[in-house]
């Protein structure tokens, strides 16, 4: 679906992306991840065709993209960080809009009822909430039936209910085969979604895995437990490839005394700040 | 088929946003100022009132459409469209042109200055054009309204003292290669419409294509790049 091959790029006379290659294969979501300003908007800006001026070879849907013409857009949709909406027009007359640029089309009410927004169908977007307008425009996104999907940071300022109900929705679009590029800095969304993750990092491709692969080569997980002592809640800790030999473990689960127990995998912020010296967030 | 699209969207936009509430007001207004005003004024003033308004508003309707859509980030979605630059810039244009035209053709009725129509509406319409042609190219790289207002003062007076000179006698053939004084050559119906017309459509397929090549650079630097 995508293949980058020797990609460079920078604004200015220093250097900035740098000898980038990955592929991202059909019906997958492959993650950005990387703190603001490490390049992973300007890679998405090179992938959408928005800056033509890169070097080396960037495919997407076999079409090499400094190359384009307009019929490229009709099998791309790009949910931007910030909506993209005609205020005074309502969603409907909005989503009514951008859908008439394309040649297929999908039925609004019905994208609007996967969002929850059909009974607020005929309001203006001004009167919307955050959440209600980052739904509206990622359904914007959708309005073609596009088989690839860019989004920007897709849950940013949503409250715990939108967020939730937002990645639901990219896990239906995986289900119906869509494949799908997410820029995030945020590494929850990143485990819990990704098929692949890669780390950016000014400018560089730092690591390129599944986020199960990247946190287990990280391996040493430890399992840490909590019981009660003389009163007073202890908390040990023993590592998971030498979990046999811990005796109070032993002992506590025999006498069913264990208060708690949890293994201790590195997140992806954790791998990250070890390989590039810097934090997600 | 997409033009066609980009143009209902465009006459929706602005009838949303107020643009068709001021034209009409605009339209009645003058119109009632025109039945005031004594016999012997009225062919000069109806023509002052159609090159300054319906035509020229163009100029700051489109400044102003365009800071809409740039303020509201709709440009970013337009330029990952398959909308061509070329197309947006049509859209726009016939749009403010249909809605001027309309109400250039009230204006002169009112008055009773319309001695040739088809000369009339070619002129307010691609009077309109071009100065919409004019309010894209300044407005690409604007991104404020008072930005946007004190850059037009310029293109105003380029545009709108010859004319006017012109309206009121100041006539010497050579001032008829500027579109101001063909626009008033057309709505006057004067002794050199004719040639007005294809110095109009000249200077207007001009700007359109100016435009065209700023706007297809505004869509490339929603990317980020300084072209």
């Amino acid at each position: 679906m995508i293949e980058v091959n020797n990609l460079n790029f920078s604004y200015t006379k220093n250097p900035f992306i740098e000898d980038m290659n990955f592929i991202v294969q059909s019906g997958e979501i492959f993650g950005f991840l990387g703190p603001s300003g490490a390049g992973k908007s300007t890679i998405q800006k090179i992938l959408t065709g928005l800056i033509t001026t890169y070097k080396g070879n960037v495919k997407v849907n076999n079409i090499e993209v400094k190359r384009h013409d307009s019929s490229f857009y009709e099998n791309i949709g790009v949910d931007f960080e910030f909506p993209s909406l005609y205020e005074k027009l309502t969603s409907r007359e909005n989503m009514v809009f951008f859908s008439s640029l394309y040649k297929k089309r999908q039925d609004i009410d019905t994208l609007l009822e996967s969002v929850g927004l059909l009974k607020d169908a005929d309001k203006k977007v001004s009167d919307f909430s955050k959440g209600m307008k980052s739904r509206l425009n990622f359904i914007k996104a959708l309005v073609h039936d596009p088989q690839l999907l860019f989004l920007d940071e897709p849950t940013a300022g949503l409250d715990p209910s939108n967020s939730r109900r937002m990645k639901d929705i990219i896990l239906q679009q995986k289900a119906m085969g869509k494949t799908i590029l997410l820029t995030t800095h945020n590494m929850y969304d990143a485990t819990e979604l990704c098929d692949h993750v890669a780390f950016i990092a000014d400018g560089k491709l730092r690591a390129l895995d599944t986020p199960r692969n990247l946190i287990m080569s990280r391996g040493a997980a430890k399992v840490s437990y909590t019981y009660m002592c003389n009163g007073k809640e202890v908390r040990n800790e023993a590592l998971l490839n030498s979990i046999g030999n811990d005796n109070m473990l032993q002992k506590l689960m025999q006498e069913n005394k264990l208060l708690s127990i949890h293994s201790s995998e590195p997140t992806l912020n954790d791998i990250f700040v070890e390989l590039t010296g810097r934090a997600l967030q | 088929m997409r033009t066609k699209s980009l143009l209902i969207g465009d006459i929706r936009f602005q009838f949303k946003y107020g643009f068709y509430f001021l034209y009409a007001v605009f339209t009645i207004l003058y119109i009632a100022i025109l039945y005031m005003l004594p016999g012997r004024w009225r062919e000069q003033a109806a023509i002052i009132m159609i090159f300054t308004d319906p035509a020229a508003m163009g100029l700051f309707f489109m400044g102003a459409i365009i800071l809409f859509e740039k303020g509201e980030r709709v440009l970013n979605s337009i330029a990952i469209s398959p909308v061509k630059p070329y197309e947006y810039v049509i859209s726009k244009l016939t749009s403010i042109a249909i809605i001027s035209t309309a109400a250039a053709v009230l204006i002169g009725l009112g008055g009773r200055v319309i001695s040739n129509y088809i000369y009339f509406i070619l002129g307010v319409f691609l009077g309109s054009c071009l100065f919409s042609c004019i309010g894209i190219i300044l407005a690409v790289n604007i991104k404020t309204l008072n930005q946007f207002i004190v850059a037009t003062i310029p293109a105003e007076i380029i545009i709108s003292l010859p004319a006017i000179a012109w309206l009121f006698g100041f006539k010497p053939l050579w001032l008829i290669l500027h579109p101001g004084v063909c626009v008033i050559e057309l709505c006057q119906n004067g002794e050199n419409a004719f040639l007005a017309m294809f110095i109009l459509a000249f200077w207007t397929f001009f700007a359109a294509v100016y435009a065209w090549r700023k706007v297809r650079k505004s869509f490339k630097s929603l990317g980020g790049i300084k072209l």
